[in-house]
């Protein structure tokens, strides 16, 4: 799978690419918006990560010449402009999705992720499992060690949310926004307290501890 | 450039109007003066004739009754009683003789000539100009029986003399009157464009020392330039405003960034000299925390700032009062459960409100995250929305540690705290955050709490999207 970045500061553009890269995406990046448009049009990408302010042509104008020309490459937007209207006119030109800097990398690649499926939709399995923990997404039931767990339903969705992402870091804002359905970004340390009463449930009597917290960065499913 | 076309006009216009003034008081004067002139000569001629004529018929009367002793007795009467009125009489008999002939003092030649002459017009009124001055000598003429003609004059003199007075003096009063009115217009634009003025000073000083703070003084009075310095002081008040919330933004940002900053580097420099992988791993995970604070307290100050410029941009909506509540009440629902504080919703079906959701949800939740923060275990938290005539009111109480009475006028303000411990979790924005969004939607802010007795939080919004002010 082929992404492309259009970033004019090398540092962020190089991190994204190292991130996408270690995840198994081939990954371009273009450090300005004429360059970036021209690449979209001479190739077909999965996907373009396309900051707002470039040089020589924004981000904006690019998708909206983009989409002008035929292309309809998922394109997710990078900003570090931060109101509604600008995530309005993002997607109004053309765009998928909208990011705000500063992100965390976890974040970016869910999107980008659900950007690159979003053509090809694969079907999820219903049953999702890690080491001895299973979920059964149709009776929402879920075990551990053969033992059923009861979750109460924000619970259920977070554990729901990183079965799916088995081995990834997901990040604070991806987990509001899943559990609670609507973004809410004040200090609100209620997914620290979800996180931590699902890991009463889930781990507290366990082994091995599956469900891990990143610092800073957020909380993550795996066998270490 | 800008400031010389503005004084050229504001001159041109002084200018204008001054000179209009002033020609319209001269030529009103000047008018009135030529129409009083002309009736007034008009007056005297009339009166000059009607003396002569009555003259006349006494003269030709006395000489036809006595003859001419008898004339000159009169005369020599009507002279000692002043009655002569500066006549000249002449009689002339059958063979064009003059029988008598008399003049009055200060007798101007006239060419009597021509009386001699039969005359032509039947009119018995004759004018004969003076050939070396402006004079006129009038003279009726009586012709008795024998062909004696009994001949009344008088000369013009006199009158010109009297309307040649009011000339000059008419001329003097003029030189006065162009005096008064250049006087006069110097004075009505300098009135008149006092507030011209004022405006164009107060706006030279804005521009001058980048103070938004002076003011067009103006008197409340319907006058359009009245109006138009009020105006003025409206759009400079609103850009105080809007410049104040800017600078006052920059400072916090500076202020609020500089310290987690610090710390951010602390927390960097620390963990590079450490050789330890731990202690990188704890560096980098505790920088991270700080870069997300530095965020989020950013996006706190940006928020704060635009919703008190009226520069944010709500998004208004029908909002179900119940949903936005439980969903903003849902975030800390597990974290009541788990501190054992009770926490309950309160709205009545259906109520609705017109404004932005996700504003609304931030409110919300700041206060119940407040309620919850300073809530001891086992407490009550409630949180009650409801319909007040045209008003949705939301008040959440406590049973927290409440607040005491010194501090509570400040709640409100930015990075306040009253436990003044700033390490506290929290960014000490959320309350003003509030404010702003609540007063950004046309609402009001509320509170009322003592120590020990918890926290009542509540404010209040128009159901309706409040008319843009324009």
């Amino acid at each position: 799978m082929r992404v492309l970045v259009v970033e004019d500061d090398r540092s962020i553009a190089e991190f994204v690419a190292a991130g996408l890269r270690q995840e198994g995406f081939a990954v371009d990046v273009a450090d300005n918006g004429v360059d970036g448009l021209e690449r979209c049009r001479a190739q077909p990408y999965e996907a373009a990560i396309v900051d707002v302010m470039l040089p020589r042509l924004d981000g904006l104008s690019l998708v909206a010449a983009l989409r002008r020309s035929g292309v309809d490459t998922p394109v997710l937007f990078l900003s570090a402009r931060h109101t509604v209207d600008d995530r309005v006119k993002g997607l109004q030109t053309g765009g998928d999705d909208y990011l705000t800097k500063p992100f965390a990398f976890a974040e970016l690649l869910a999107r980008v992720q659900a950007l690159t499926r979003r053509g090809q939709r694969a079907t999820e399995p219903t049953t999702l499992s890690i080491a001895d923990l299973t979920l059964d997404r149709l009776t929402r039931r879920v075990e551990r060690s053969g033992a059923p767990i009861d979750l109460r339903p924000r619970e259920y969705a977070l554990l729901e949310l990183l079965m799916r992402h088995p081995g990834r870091v997901v990040s604070k804002a991806m987990i509001v926004s899943h559990v609670w359905d609507y973004s809410f970004d004040t200090g609100t340390n209620a997914v620290d307290v979800l996180v931590h009463r699902l890991r009463d449930k889930i781990d507290k009597a366990f082994e091995p501890k599956l469900l891990h917290t990143v610092r800073g960065v957020g909380y993550v499913l795996k066998v270490e | 450039m800008s400031s010389r076309w503005s004084e050229s006009v504001r001159h041109a216009f002084a200018w204008r109007l001054g000179l209009w003034y002033a020609a319209l008081f001269v030529a009103s004067t000047a008018t009135l003066a030529l129409v009083t002139y002309l009736l007034l000569g008009r007056a005297l001629a009339a009166q000059d004739h009607d003396v002569l004529q009555s003259m006349l018929t006494r003269y030709a009367g006395e000489y036809a009754r006595a003859g001419l002793p008898g004339l000159r007795g009169l005369l020599e009467a009507d002279a000692s009683e002043g009655r002569h009125e500066r006549l000249m009489v002449r009689v002339v008999n059958d063979q064009a003789e003059v029988v008598y002939f008399a003049t009055p003092p200060g007798w101007t030649d006239f060419d009597l000539s021509g009386l001699d002459e039969p005359r032509r017009s039947p009119s018995p009124w004759q004018a004969i100009a003076d050939p070396t001055g402006g004079a006129v000598l009038e003279l009726g003429s009586v012709d008795l029986p024998y062909g004696v003609t009994v001949q009344v004059g008088r000369s013009s003199h006199v009158r010109d003399e009297l309307l040649r007075r009011f000339r000059e003096r008419a001329l003097q009063v003029g030189a006065l009157v162009v005096l008064v009115a250049a006087i006069g217009g110097l004075l009505l634009t300098t009135a008149g464009l006092r507030p011209i003025r004022e405006l164009d000073a107060t706006l030279r000083r804005i521009l001058r020392t980048g103070r938004l703070d002076a003011r067009v003084a103006t008197l409340g009075s319907d006058d359009p330039l009245d109006q138009l310095g009020t105006l003025v002081n409206e759009m400079l008040g609103r850009l105080q405003t809007l410049v104040g919330g800017m600078h006052g933004a920059l400072d916090n940002v500076a202020h609020d960034l500089r310290t987690p900053l610090t710390r951010f580097r602390n927390v960097a420099e620390a963990a590079i000299v450490a050789n330890d992988p731990a202690a990188w791993k704890e560096g980098l995970a505790r920088a991270l925390e700080e870069a997300d604070r530095v965020n989020a307290t950013l996006t706190a100050l940006m928020d704060i700032s635009q919703a008190e410029t009226g520069t944010m941009q709500l998004g208004y909506e029908l909002v179900d009062v119940r949903q936005v509540t439980e969903q903003a009440v849902s975030l800390f629902a597990d974290e009541a459960e788990d501190r054992g504080l009770t926490l309950t919703v309160e709205v009545p079906d259906g109520l609705r409100v017109e404004a932005d959701a996700t504003r609304l949800r931030q409110v919300l939740a700041n206060l119940v995250e407040n309620a919850v923060k300073y809530t001891e275990r086992g407490g009550q938290i409630a949180l009650i929305a409801a319909a007040a005539g045209n008003d949705v009111t939301w008040t959440i109480r406590d049973t927290g540690i409440g607040i005491a009475g010194e501090h509570l006028p400040f709640v409100w303000d930015r990075l306040y705290r009253a436990d003044a411990s700033r390490s506290a979790r929290g960014l000490g924005l959320g309350l003003s955050l509030v404010k702003a969004i609540v007063e950004a939607h046309g609402g009001t802010v509320a509170v009322s709490s003592a120590p020990g007795a918890g926290s009542s939080f509540s404010f209040r919004l128009p159901a309706t999207r409040p008319a843009r002010r324009d």
